[in-house]
């Protein structure tokens, strides 16, 4: 079993390369589609510049043929050199580092939570089918669903923030920023509430998690609709196989029956959307993100596609392109361990 | 039993990633197809391959460039007045309005004050009441972000913003004032009556303060000014600032050629800022006006850098060996180092967030009032209204159209009607690309125009009569502009506030059509595509206003508003493949040669795009 994995593994990994590749060449051809002068205006930052656009496209050889630009990037990758992001104004490898925290605190939290609740929701949901609590939770599930993410994080932020005065935008307040810049505080992951655990700093932790109340809030509601969906069908299906009718037949609890055995089973589906679910959130939250002023990947992505920042979408592509073969690759392990039937060959 | 492999879906995701490569290949060979072959001539129109249409100003060149070399303010008014007269009769395009600035403040915050010239806060006149929220820390929410904290790269004024907070410049401007100026590092502001002009003009001499700190834990010497100026003459980066310390000092508006060939020596450059002592010599290429070049001195781009820093940092090392590899660098050197002495240190550049400063204790002039000034990106004008009320943020960019959902509110300033020295125009092309998608048929034959069409003046006059700057004022700037003469804006030394503007007039705009072409234009109509850049409703307001006025005048005018996005408009404008275009412009510093410049010179950023030329520099 240990070789079994060990070889998938590498198999898996090996597969990234293709991938990053095709996906590599499909954004740079697409955004060869675009002539050089819109390329070029990503330069153009100011009315006054603009006469230089013909001198631009020139220095950063934006009109030279396709392949020669693609493989002068590759080269450039291969050196570990990801490029220049124009957008965020530095090397797009710092980019990522720089933007990825923020996102990664956001998801650690939210990822999770969107998991249980709606794995419990769908559970109950499954149990009490036809009931008015299935009705409930079903309806609210589509609200929450069909809620546009922009919205409910300006109504909740207008409410908690602009009402109440907490839970405020950005990921920490004024005198904990100062704090975090001052080198009283050791940034170690980039993620707020962790450091500030590793600093020991009680204040701090409590103001990171306050600010991420309700960007995480919002990112449940939203997403948690679709899980509790897959978990009640998963759930309904699992529980008219005939290892149920058995299981029951011999007398077991329904307790046992649903917990030992349905909801293991049922997990299956649910763990593919997970993993995706994730992967999705990892690689950033641009409404979310905007709303609430949590300046993360997503950010980044949305701005470096907005502006034409060929060499920032790429590097972006190859974060995103990472990210979700891992995310299939764990996703795979846990379906081997969840269901032993399953061989990773 | 269902027995599942995971080989299947590893088989199943090759496949998809075999569909992915295809179809990249595919792309990329259409994309290929339509990429520019690297040996295809220059697109963009110059001067020489604009022939056959001219317009009458041969006197125009010259006029800027007497202005720009003559010293006496008196002669120079005379000057000025005389381009706007030309700019008026001859009508190459029409300022639209002035737009005037907004400032949003918490009522805690003391000190503000305005200078058009200023990039934004400059946070060592400000400090809090002890009533406001953080006391000593000053935050500003506003969109968009620095491109860079290098002073020699940065031409945009979020950059601007920060930088001048963190470096000083020889001299400044003396609080509100444009033209009136302090010394700062320099001990005196040099004059003829101090001894330190000489040379009509042509000799400037500042001497350097002693003891001033810097960041970099150094102190300002007469060799950091002078390698402060000299980088920014060797960096001259493409679409950069430098062109203003090139003109005065080696008489030329860029180090290279169109070719990207180096026209400038080692030796000019050197020679042109010089050290003697505690002095910094300035040798001027040609005479120049003293408060111009001030002005240019009192800007971002002339900050004054920590030579040592800027070494240490990957910058220019300051020898001329191998100087020309430091022209033109595809990257600023100085992206996020402080090599300044200003009142604020960097503190961090989170970006897309903010930049945050803290006070630096050991500022020559002493600390600033505040610790630390914050300036946040918040793109989203909710969140940034919210932080606003909520005092998290104590001034705040309020876009126009959400004014009213600010006012009246309590412990909230509002000044309003602040001058800019920006304006918006009309310019009409002379010569259009023949090949452009927006002039129709081409021809004058009621489904297009021909690409001379606005080379003659009624035509153009017509087009200046259909516009009702009133209610462009009123309605889409909602009574923040002034519509003034062209082409400057008002409050510039030079500007003509009795020059006559166009109003809307139907009947005029009648009678100039009706001559124009002789009279075929009224006879047979025209067809027109007026382009605005999706999301600039300035723009599309003026089109429409034209479309709706223009068709009322005669059913023969066809005019065709088109949104397009902004690289789209770029291309087509840089190309002169649009009939007309609308563009604002903010002038580097406050002088009415930077308007007459770009708006009528044949060189001139929009001039050039017009084919508005004499025929002498044909």
């Amino acid at each position: 079993m240990a070789t079994n994995l060990r070889n998938y593994v590498i198999r898996r990994a090996l597969l990234l390369v293709p991938v990053l590749v095709g996906v590599t060449l499909l954004i740079f051809a697409v955004s060869q589609l675009l002539d050089p002068y819109m390329r070029a205006s990503l330069y153009i930052t100011d009315p006054r510049q603009i006469r230089n656009i013909e001198a631009i496209i020139q220095k950063y050889g934006l009109n030279q043929p396709f392949y020669i630009q693609y493989f002068k990037w590759i080269e450039q990758v291969l050196q570990g050199n990801l490029g220049w992001s124009q957008s965020a104004r530095m090397q797009v490898l710092n980019a990522l580092i720089n933007y990825f925290p923020a996102t990664l605190e956001l998801a650690l939290y939210a990822a999770p939570l969107t998991i249980i609740v709606g794995i419990i929701l769908g559970k109950v949901a499954a149990v009490k089918k036809d009931t008015a609590v299935d009705h409930l939770l079903r309806s609210m599930a589509i609200i929450g669903w069909s809620l546009p993410s922009f919205w409910l994080g300006i109504v909740l932020l207008a409410m908690f923030y602009g009402g109440l005065g907490i839970f405020g935008p950005g990921r920490l307040s004024t005198w904990a920023e100062a704090l975090v810049l001052s080198g009283q505080f050791k940034t170690y992951t980039g993620l707020y509430t962790i450091d500030a655990i590793l600093n020991l700093n009680g204040a701090v932790l409590l103001d990171a998690l306050s600010h991420l109340v309700l960007p995480v809030t919002t990112l449940v509601i939203i997403n948690v609709a679709v899980l509790m969906r897959v978990m009640r069908s998963s759930m309904l299906e699992q529980l008219n196989k005939t290892y149920v009718i058995a299981a029951r037949a011999r007398g077991l609890k329904e307790k046992v029956v649903i917990d030992k055995h349905v909801t293991k089973n049922a997990l299956i589906p649910v763990i593919t959307l997970s993993g995706l679910l994730t992967a999705s959130m990892l690689s950033g939250m641009v409404i979310t993100e905007t709303v609430f002023e949590i300046k993360g990947i997503g950010y980044f992505a949305a701005r470096a596609a907005t502006q034409l920042d060929v060499s920032a979408v790429l590097g972006f592509a190859l974060f995103a392109g990472t990210l979700f073969v891992i995310a299939n690759l764990i996703v795979d392990i846990l379906y081997a361990y969840i269901d032993p039937r399953i061989r990773l060959g | 039993m269902v027995r599942k492999s995971v080989s299947a879906i590893s088989k199943t995701v090759a496949a998809v990633i075999a569909v992915i490569i295809v179809v990249a290949i595919v792309a990329a060979i259409a994309a290929y197809m339509v990429t520019i072959p690297p040996s295809a001539p220059p697109t963009t129109p110059t001067t020489p391959t604009r022939t056959g249409v001219y317009i009458k100003n041969p006197e125009v060149d010259e006029l800027i460039e007497k202005g720009i070399m003559t010293i006496d303010p008196a002669e120079r008014e005379k000057i000025y007045y005389t381009l706007q007269k030309i700019y008026y009769e001859d009508v190459p395009s029409v300022v639209l309005v002035q737009p005037l600035g907004r400032h949003w403040e918490r009522t805690w915050v003391q000190g503000w004050y305005y200078n058009p010239a200023f990039p934004g806060t400059y946070f060592y006149a400000l400090s809090k009441s002890s009533d406001a929220k953080n006391p000593d820390t000053m935050i500003v929410a506003t969109i968009g972000e620095p491109e860079t904290l290098d002073p020699a790269w940065a031409y945009d004024t979020a950059s601007g913003e920060i930088i001048f907070n963190m470096y000083d410049t020889l001299i400044f401007y003396d609080r509100e004032h444009v033209d009136k100026f302090i010394p700062v590092i320099a001990e005196v502001v040099p004059s003829v009556e101090n001894g330190l002009v000489r040379d009509n003009g042509l000799t400037i001499i500042f001497p350097i303060r002693e003891g001033i700190k810097t960041h970099y834990g150094g102190e300002i010497t007469p060799e950091d000014v002078e390698y402060s100026f000299e980088r920014l003459m060797v960096m001259d980066r493409d679409g950069g600032p430098s062109w203003m310390l090139l003109e005065p000092l080696l008489g030329v508006e860029s180090t290279r050629d169109e070719e990207g060939n180096i026209v400038v020596t080692a030796e000019q450059i050197d020679r042109a800022v010089e050290v003697e002592g505690r002095n910094v010599i300035f040798h001027l290429a040609k005479p120049y006006p003293l408060t111009v070049f001030f002005q240019i001195l009192s800007q971002t781009w002339s900050s004054i850098i920590d030579k040592e820093c800027a070494i240490t940092h990957g910058a220019w090392p300051g020898t001329w060996e191998n100087w020309t590899e430091y022209n033109n660098p595809a990257e600023p050197e100085l992206q996020e180092a402080d090599c300044g002495s200003g009142p604020f240190m960097l503190e961090a550049w989170e970006h897309g967030k903010q930049v945050s400063l803290v006070r630096f204790d050991n500022y020559f002039r002493g600390p600033a009032q505040l610790k630390r000034a914050v300036v946040k990106s918040v793109d989203e004008w909710s969140t940034r209204k919210l932080m606003f009320l909520r005092g998290d943020a104590d001034i705040v960019y309020v876009p126009r159209q959400y004014i009213e959902e600010l006012e009246g509110i309590e412990g909230i300033r509002c000044v309003k009607n602040l001058p800019t020295i920006q304006n918006d125009a009309i310019f009409f092309t002379m010569k259009i690309d023949p090949t452009s998608p927006y002039i129709g048929s081409g021809k004058l034959d009621g489904e297009g125009i021909p690409p001379d069409f606005f080379s003659d003046i009624d035509v153009r006059l017509g087009f200046a009569y259909a516009i009702d700057y009133d209610r462009l004022v009123n309605e889409v700037f909602l009574g923040e502009a002034k519509h003034v003469p062209g082409p400057g804006v008002e409050g510039l030394p030079f500007f003509n506030p009795d020059q006559p503007v166009y109003t809307l007039d139907l009947n005029k705009a009648k009678e100039h059509f009706q001559r124009a072409w002789g009279g075929q234009v009224w006879e047979k109509g025209f067809k027109i595509v007026i382009l605005y850049n999706v999301g600039n409703e300035e723009r599309k307001a003026v089109s429409e206003m034209l479309k709706e006025n223009l068709e009322s005048l005669n059913p023969k005018f066809k005019v065709e508003v088109r949104a397009v996005e902004w690289p789209i408009y770029l291309k087509a404008m840089v190309r002169g493949q649009l009939p007309v275009f609308i563009i604002g412009w903010l002038a580097d510093y406050p002088d009415m040669h930077n308007f007459a410049f770009p708006y009528m010179h044949s060189r001139g950023t929009f001039a050039e795009w017009q084919g508005y030329v004499t025929p002498a520099q044909e």
